[in-house]
């Protein structure tokens, strides 16, 4: 909330104040989940113009609005996929194709699913290896399920091959689902399906301003072609869901369907244009960011043009002699800013996605203490500091490091803690407390309050 | 087409760059507009040629206008349906300071512990509440729904049943008594089918057990309000080295022995009625508490305590490499997004509330359920079970019930009706006037209280809970708003030496 969470693949974007507060409202607040369809005529039109919004923004024909999360979204749409095999005297269909460098949850959803994870490689531009697909695509062209894809890709990046690589699954007999992490790129500009895809996810608290909560809630309904729509899952207690639809994949009908209003809102206040440009000012966000940075940190992966999507990886591996990704990402609370993803989807980079709602000055800041710590870097490179007693190995800087009498370290309190001259124009926070050993937490395993006595100790 | 359109369009709050920093970027991109930058970087192949159709776009003003008009389109009535969902009361210092503060609900999940040890810590306040209310050593951050989080422990059962048996020779039988929410069922047929497991339903009293059999999942008071007893039935479960989850009313274990007092390796539950509005069906933070044996086997996201570069203790994240973005395939769960937000209004509840609080709520609810089944039952209604928590099912032929349902729906009035019955809840909203007015409906005059319980003398809770200092600290709103202030800033209570 201070200042811009910049997490690659989260779209951390606006949650306005307008869209939030009538989920307080006791209209909407106050309703059980199970009253008489009678008495709820609101929730109706409501769900009903978000599905159609949703449908309209995917190119798809069906949604639910069921699954609570994004991996509940992909483990629904693998449901109706294999639903859908099974319709076609074809359940043996199996086979879920995985790229490498999708997210963790795609091959745990999978495996929910009953199906068999294959994984296909990516090329060293980080696309997918359009041969390695066909030959895996061919290889268990009898039991293909499904590819699960993610567009742009993890890597920030509109693959010009989507339309190929999705062609060649349905030439198998497979389903091409796609993980709608990224949809913040597409929005107005592709979809879903245009691209090939038969289904997809959206992840409400990413495009469609639906607040994080610091891990929750999320929704993450589905949407699908004609082909797919009489899976949609039912439920027990309500008429919603496909023909042939499968059981519930939520305890709710319409899952946490009093934040539907906040994805609601947002698409009523922007209009079809207004989500456009949301799309058009993310991409221009990133690709601002990526060239302010350009010159200092290498920036893995951009399409054929060299622009990114609405996202990008900043490689750290190249200084790993001297800092790791962690480093930085801990050094960023000292500049004020939380970290980028660390590490995803590869090991030792982080990567950024401002999203369209953060100004120009904003992402300069960004930017500025991402240029400064580049040049602590090279502090230690030079030899001014040592590898184990500098900024980056030492941050974040507590107050009470800080303010104590002693002071140990070879650079100044101000060059720990104030950097730079924003952090003393209001834009400081502090990390409450230092480097947290991750290990030692894990072979002790403490997770309820420590009793009394223990604060005693400490 | 307005005449006069009013200059303030939300797309310009929401978007950052203005249009003098659009033409520096561009600028600095060394592109003429933004639509080539567009053509730059999305291949022509996939471009949309048209434009969305989406309805035009409306201020914030016009938007709240014509949603307060949609919103009366919902009818509010007293609801007294229950099954997992529950009228609460949001304590309004909790309501304007978490649930409405963008401090809490614009925030990312606390990878970054160094800067979220307030969460944390509130997240670890909702670990320790469950695991006292439940009576479990070990509880994660929370899970989606009640239904999935029985679904977890359905999987967690299984892999750790049969962690060395040969494929196809596994037990794959998992037993869910027919008093099980319907919903929790619905969603455990989903989950069971493409893993081949196979779901048994019936009486838990007839259920055999078999060398298929892997787990159980029983409901605690079941469905129709009723509290069993259901320890032999667990003993029994045990002898044949099955795994029993229990789904627990968590205000009921204010009152009721807890499923961990009497051998459930898993309870779960939905923690709504700790002050989250139901919302037509969420969102709501569950719980799932297990057994030691269980704890690096536990689905979805867990705070625990470690120690920073300085020795001090901190909070974060623990067994991450337990999580979907480590081991993929592999992974315990596609549990990624939890319900972060609302469990710590559920754990602000408890901290609010303290443990006399919550016991004085659980116990209301309980005097109220009594002294209502006593004066329907006096009016000659045939009430189902003699022991029950906070709902009353009456028994009664299809024929009344549709009068019934048609009298209460007219005054505005919701209960649960099935073909045999109906169900009247009771939960901390409900009023002396509404029992009265309850009442009325099945042609009881007054409503008194009864002494006696009617939770059997073996299932009354006699351990304590919530004894924790942070849950006997924050009784009046001053104290209340600050600790809340303090976890926003960052602070964590239990870190600070």
């Amino acid at each position: 909330m201070h200042s811009m969470i910049s997490l690659g693949s989260c779209t951390m974007k606006l949650n306005a104040a307008t869209q939030m507060i009538p989920v307080s409202w006791e209209s909407w607040a106050n309703i059980h989940p199970f009253a008489p369809a009678s008495q709820t005529g609101g929730y109706q039109k409501i769900i009903r113009e978000l599905e159609q919004y949703l449908c309209e923004i995917t190119g798809f024909e069906a949604c639910s609005l069921q699954p609570n999360s994004g991996a509940q979204g992909e483990y629904a749409g693998l449901m109706i996929i294999r639903a859908y095999h099974l319709a076609r005297n074809e359940g043996h269909r199996n086979v879920s194709l995985i790229p490498s460098s999708a997210h963790g949850t795609n091959p745990a959803s999978a495996v929910m699913a009953g199906m068999e994870v294959v994984v296909v490689a990516c090329d060293e531009r980080g696309n997918i290896d359009v041969a390695d697909l066909r030959a895996k695509a061919e290889q268990h062209a009898q039991n293909l399920s499904c590819l699960m894809v993610t567009y742009p890709s993890t890597h920030g990046v509109f693959e010009t091959s989507i339309k190929e690589i999705c062609k060649i699954i349905h030439q198998y007999g497979g389903k091409v689902y796609m993980d709608g992490a990224n949809m913040n790129a597409q929005v107005g500009l592709t979809s879903p399906a245009i691209i090939g895809a038969d289904v997809c996810h959206l992840n409400l608290h990413k495009t469609f301003a639906i607040p994080h909560g610091g891990g929750g809630p999320g929704m993450g309904p589905i949407c699908c072609n004609a082909s797919l729509a009489p899976y949609l899952p039912k439920h027990v207690f309500a008429e919603t869901g496909g023909a042939q639809g499968t059981n519930a994949v939520s305890a709710a009908p319409w899952g946490s369907a009093s934040i539907l209003l906040i994805s609601y809102a947002y698409i009523k206040m922007l209009g079809g244009a207004g989500v456009t440009d949301a799309t058009r000012y993310a991409i221009l966000n990133a690709n601002y960011i990526k060239a302010r940075l350009e010159g200092a940190y290498q920036i893995l992966y951009s399409g054929e043009n060299g622009r990114s999507a609405h996202e990008m990886i900043v490689d750290l591996r190249p200084f790993k002699a001297l800092v790791g990704a962690e480093d930085v990402a801990k050094r960023l609370m000292d500049y004020g800013f939380h970290a980028p993803t660390l590490s995803f989807p590869v090991a030792g980079t982080i990567m950024i996605e401002p999203t369209e709602s953060e100004s120009k000055a904003e992402l300069d800041r960004f930017c500025d203490a991402l240029l400064a710590i580049r040049q602590e870097i090279d502090e230690i490179a030079a030899g001014t500091y040592t590898h184990e007693d500098n900024v980056l190995h030492n941050a974040p800087h507590t107050i009470d490091v800080i303010s104590a009498d002693k002071w140990e370290y070879p650079y100044s309190r101000e060059k720990a803690a104030f950097p730079l001259p924003y952090l003393r124009q209001g834009w400081k926070f502090w990390a409450t407390v230092g480097r947290i050993d991750q290990a030692y937490g894990d072979r002790n395993l403490v997770c309820v309050c420590p009793p009394i006595e223990e604060y005693m100790h400490s | 087409m307005s005449h006069f359109p009013h200059p303030d369009r939300f797309v310009n709050r929401h978007i950052g760059p203005n249009k003098h920093d659009l033409q520096e970027m561009l600028n600095f991109l060394n592109v003429k507009s933004l639509d080539e930058l567009i053509y730059q970087t999305v291949p022509d192949t996939i471009r949309l040629d048209k434009p969305l159709n989406l309805p035009p776009a409306q201020s914030e003003y016009e938007y709240l206008a014509e949603l307060k008009a949609t919103a009366q389109l919902n009818r509010l009535v007293r609801s007294y349906i229950g099954m997992g969902y529950h009228g609460t009361i949001t304590p309004s210092v909790i309501l304007r300071n978490v649930f409405q503060n963008p401090g809490w609900y614009t925030q990312y999940t606390p990878y970054q512990a160094e800067i979220a040890q307030g969460r944390l810590e509130s997240l670890l306040n909702f670990q320790t509440m469950v695991s006292d209310l439940t009576g479990l050593p070990i509880a994660n951050a929370s899970l989606l729904d009640e239904g999935t989080a029985a679904a977890e422990a359905m999987h967690m059962f299984f892999a750790e049943k049969n962690k060395r048996a040969k494929p196809g020779e596994e037990a794959n039988e998992f037993f869910v008594a027919d008093t099980v929410l319907p919903q929790t069922l619905d969603v455990l047929r989903t989950r069971a089918l493409p893993q081949n497991l196979q779901l048994v339903t019936g009486d838990w009293r007839e259920y055999v057990f078999s060398e298929k059999t892997f787990g159980v999942l029983l409901q605690y008071p079941d469905m129709h309000g009723a509290v069993e007893d259901y320890r032999a039935f667990v003993e029994k479960a045990k002898a044949h080295e099955v795994y029993v989850c229990v789904a627990a009313d968590i205000l009921s274990l204010a009152l009721l022995k807890p499923p961990g007092e009497w051998g459930a390796d898993v309870a779960v539950g939905n923690t709504q009625r700790f002050g989250v509005p139901m919302g037509f069906g969420g969102p709501h933070a569950a719980y799932f508490a297990t057994t030691e044996d269980f704890k690096r086997q536990i689905p979805g996201r867990i705070i625990g305590v470690s120690v920073d570069r300085h020795g001090n203790r901190a909070l974060r994240m623990a067994l991450q490499t337990r999580e979907q973005h480590i081991r993929r395939e592999k992974a315990t769960s596609n549990i990624c997004t939890a319900q972060a937000l609302l469990a710590n209004i559920a754990a602000m509840y408890a901290v609010y509330h303290g443990p006399a609080g919550i016991r004085g709520i659980a116990s209301r609810a309980h005097e109220m359920a009594k002294a209502l089944a006593a004066a329907l039952e006096n009016a000659g209604r045939k009430i189902a079970a003699k022991h029950f928590f906070d709902t009353v099912r009456v028994e009664m032929p299809a024929g009344e019930l549709a009068a019934l349902r048609q009298k209460a729906e007219d005054a505005g009035i919701n209960f649960f009706y099935d073909q045999t019955g109906v169900q009247i809840n009771v939960d901390e909203t409900v009023t002396e006037h509404d029992l009265a007015e309850i009442a009325g409906l099945f042609g009881a005059k007054s409503v008194a209280p009864v002494a006696t319980s009617a939770v059997p003398a073996p299932l009354q809770r006699d351990t304590e809970y919530l004894t924790h200092p942070v849950f006997n600290s924050y009784h009046t709103e001053s104290d209340m708003m600050r600790y809340i202030k303090r976890l926003e800033n960052g602070i964590c209570r239990s870190c600070t030496p």
